[in-house]
């Protein structure tokens, strides 16, 4: 691992540094009283950029959502983080060194000297120790991030032990580098909540590069630089976080220069591309969301594997991404993106189908003329992309009916908790996020999850194996192999079309800033860097 | 006039309790889990149900309404299921956003949308009537987010005179942040009230009482503002009233094409999301806006009117 940043100048590069610069000051006729403080406001600033959404939790043991963990990734500190590029990679942070002692065993040392705010100390192992086992012990919704975490052994003030009950993978992939893993102080959570539980959005301390200075809710949230980090000084003096909930209206926002960085939607992509505003980048990153058909196999129109086949062998892919991504989403072979362990290179059915094998399902299974029902969520690209299938099926002989459905309604169709409606729902067009490692995504699909999030009520055994085993197995490709037998069984159930991971372009103003994301274009605003 | 005042607050009480309790179950039938919302697809259905628990989620429906007013009677209005923020505090964090953004659109509405009006119905079928009876009608058959997103278009992004989103920080930025969406929200407006100034004007005029102001040799100016003005205006100020509930409706789209904060973008997240106190407590707050701006609107007719005041 290497740090992020490791310049150095030797005397003869100093000169001749410095040498440009004085003939650029006097090339441009400022003085050098103005140059300087040209320079040192270019240095800092405001950053403006949006978020999808307004924070609703900033306790790291409890988080929600992606968007709290963009905030959290500024105002505390973890182990390891993402290195920003476009590579799945970590690098260190908080950890001076980290190491796998054994499978189940991961030795740590803390650097020396990050403080927490509001004269809480030192970081210490301790804090470390106090920030994992709480997710555990609180019962936190996002326990199983942690997985089979046992404890953490304390040594002395910077070096611990993470000690799991078995190997977990996925802990290098999502839980240290993501949401549990950032570090909370001790005595400030204990003197905020009592027993150590969720602060929810009032943090008691912070330890990262900024601090949240003012939330407006439905307005901004405002992060100032920590007068107390001792670390690294991030590039922007305050970052603006602005909740912009439809893209549309944060395009325009872009355009006027309201905003600074901003994802944009598929859909105008080619729109920016045409007609730039002033200064303007456009980068494209793969997304790791995944979206694609689901049916459910204990539906009795849908309990015999031959029609589902024959809807998955109907789906023409490619049209589907046409209408709702305007051609903008690439082919999904699977739950697992592009870049990630366990990526499958094809999938089992190609993506353009094939009509005529359609139809020799739909006649085995005798059902002709069958009626079907696909709920999909109130999105435009959705309801394209649904319209575009009810076409498809058509050309089988299926009658498809799309129940567009409002995000409330539509997020507990398939759960047991919710009544009878899982056993009504048919078709479904699915739309699932998800972090690094494809263990996020299979654990869905297990026998357990029936009912609760596996609403296709896909269940098999041989499934069940490989996703306990698959975690606890460090051998990249023999992980991956199962990862991929995985996906050839979800889509041998005939439950499954896969559709797509999306995509992820983003704009900035590359005369305001350098941005800094994950490899998915997800931002790590604290590593922006202004120019 | 005290008993008018006493009926009309039990009138209010009684549209509120109404309101509130048939949304209530409105929301309570169609399906959703703010649990499931709440916790993310990692919760076990064991959480879900404790947090069902803790909301009151799984307490009988007439219980749970019946819980709902006795504790907003004692003050509170719940609490946020995201942010676990007191509901009230949100409400009324967001409300004056949205009351500004009404008051500022129905008023310039009228600033621009009376004088017309009255202008029009003065020189009855001229060709400045036709021009303002053709302007008003466009105003309002076109639709005011189509009105905002080109407003956006070509103030915020093409010329980038004016800010796109937000409510801006202090007064004079407050200011520039709210002509976009007070113009977009308000232009409507200006034709309908134009429309009903005009109407009324015409009706007014030509009454006795104004036609013995003219033989009397009064200034028309007078006979204008003092005789008929007054009496014309009275449909506009009931309309205006109720308007104020349209306006609601309209605060939603341009608080979400402006990214700006209020009620109405608080209640689109909060339905989404199933987060039934918030979507409570904002009822509550805009079905008593409501109630209040209609019930104004009646007060100023009796106080215009003498013969409104007298038949109450």
């Amino acid at each position: 691992m290497k740090s992020r940043k490791g310049y150095s100048l030797n005397r003869r590069e100093f000169l001749q540094v410095s040498a440009m610069t004085t003939a650029g000051i006097m090339a441009s006729g400022m003085s050098l009283s103005q140059a300087i403080w040209a320079q040192e406001s270019s240095k800092g600033g405001i950053l403006r950029v949006r978020s999808y959404a307004d924070i609703n939790k900033l306790d790291p043991g409890f988080y929600q959502n992606a968007y709290n963990v963009d905030v959290m990734n500024c105002i505390y500190s973890k182990l390891i983080h993402y290195k920003p590029g476009s590579e799945w990679e970590t690098e260190l942070q908080a950890a001076e060194w980290i190491e796998q002692v054994d499978p189940t065993h991961i030795r740590f040392k803390l650097r020396e000297g990050i403080m927490f705010t509001g004269g809480y100390g030192e970081m210490t192992a301790e804090d470390v120790k106090f920030s994992f086992e709480r997710v555990i012990e609180h019962n936190s919704p996002v326990k199983d991030d942690w997985g089979p975490l046992d404890h953490v052994e304390v040594e002395d003030d910077y070096t611990g032990v993470i000690v799991l009950k078995s190997p977990f993978e996925p802990l290098w992939n999502v839980t240290l580098p993501y949401g549990v893993g950032h570090i909370v102080s001790k005595k400030a959570v204990l003197e905020a909540t009592e027993d150590g539980g969720d602060f929810g959005m009032e943090p008691p301390s912070f330890s990262g590069p900024y601090i949240l200075d003012e939330w407006r809710p439905n307005q901004v949230v405002i992060l100032k630089r920590n007068p107390e980090w001792t670390g690294p000084k991030p590039g922007f003096d305050e970052i603006r976080i602005l909740p912009i909930g439809d893209p549309r209206t944060a395009e325009t926002a872009y355009r006027s220069g309201d905003l600074d960085f901003t994802h944009i939607s598929l859909s105008t992509l080619d729109e920016f591309k045409s007609n730039p505003p002033q200064d303007t980048v456009i980068e494209e990153r793969p997304s790791l969301y995944y979206v694609y058909v689901g049916m459910n196999t204990e539906n009795p129109k849908l309990q015999d594997i031959n029609v589902r086949r024959a809807v998955q062998w109907a789906i023409n892919v490619p049209q589907l991404l046409e209408v709702g991504y305007f051609g903008q989403a690439e082919v999904a072979t699977g739950m697992v993106a592009p870049g990630l362990v366990g990526h499958r290179e094809q999938a089992l059915i190609p993506p353009e189908g094939d009509l005529e094998k359609a139809r020799e399902y739909l006649r085995e299974a005798g059902a002709e003329g069958i009626s079907l029902r696909i709920d999909v969520l109130n999105e435009s690209k959705f309801t394209a992309m649904a319209e575009m299938l009810q076409a498809q099926l058509g050309q089988i002989g299926i009658t498809l009916e799309i129940d567009v459905q409002d995000p409330g309604s539509f997020w507990s169709i398939g759960m047991e908790s919710e009544g009878d409606r899982w056993q009504d729902m048919e078709l479904i067009l699915q739309r699932f996020s998800m972090v690094p490692d494809p263990y996020y995504a299979t654990t869905f699909f297990t026998c357990e999850q029936v009912g609760n999030w596996n609403w296709e009520r896909f269940c098999n055994e041989r499934f069940d194996e490989l996703n306990a085993e698959a975690v606890t197995v460090q051998d990249e490709e023999e992980r991956a192999e199962m990862y991929r037998e995985m996906q050839d069984l979800l889509e041998e159930s005939g439950a499954y079309r896969f559709l797509t991971h999306e995509g992820s372009p983003f704009v900035y103003r590359e005369s305001v800033m350098t941005p800094a994301t994950r490899p998915d274009g997800r931002p790590l605003f604290r590593f922006f860097d202004p120019v | 006039m005290l008993l008018y005042l006493i009926r009309r607050l039990v009138l209010a009480v009684a549209i509120v309790v109404l309101a509130v309790t048939l949304l209530f179950v409105m929301i309570h039938a169609v399906p959703g889990d703010p649990a499931s919302i709440m916790l993310g697809p990692r919760a076990t259905p064991e959480q879900r149900a404790l947090l069902h628990e803790t909301m009151g989620l799984d307490r009988p429906l007439p219980v749970q309404i019946v819980g709902f007013f006795a504790d907003v009677v004692r003050g509170d209005m719940g609490t946020d299921v995201f942010t676990q923020r007191p509901v009230s505090q949100i409400v009324f964090g967001e409300m004056p956003y949205t009351i500004v953004l009404i008051l500022t659109s129905i008023t310039w509405a009228a600033l621009v949308g009376i004088p017309l009006g009255c202008y029009s119905a003065i020189r009855r079928n001229s060709l400045i009537d036709k021009f303002i009876g053709v302007f008003s009608v466009g105003t309002i058959a076109i639709p005011s987010f189509v009105m905002a997103v080109y407003a956006l278009l070509i103030f915020a992004v093409l010329l980038g005179w004016l800010p796109a989103i937000g409510a801006g920080e202090g007064f004079w930025d407050g200011v520039r942040h709210l002509i976009l969406p007070a113009f977009a929200v308000g232009v409507g407006w200006v034709g309908y009230i134009s429309r009903i100034v005009r109407a009324s004007m015409l009706e007014v005029l030509g009454e006795s009482h104004v036609r013995m102001a003219r033989a009397f040799g009064l200034p028309e100016r007078r006979i204008i503002l003092r005789y008929a003005l007054r009496l014309a205006i009275l449909p506009t100020v009931t309309v205006l009233g109720v308007g104020m509930a349209h306006l609601l409706s309209a605060a939603v789209f341009a608080e979400v094409v402006f990214a700006r904060p209020g009620l109405g973008a608080l209640i689109v997240n909060a339905v989404g999301t199933r987060n039934y106190p918030v979507v409570m407590g904002t009822v509550l707050v805009t079905t008593a806006l409501f109630v209040i701006s209609t019930t104004l609107s009646d007060l100023i007719n009796a106080a215009l009117d003498p013969r409104v005041r007298e038949s109450l």
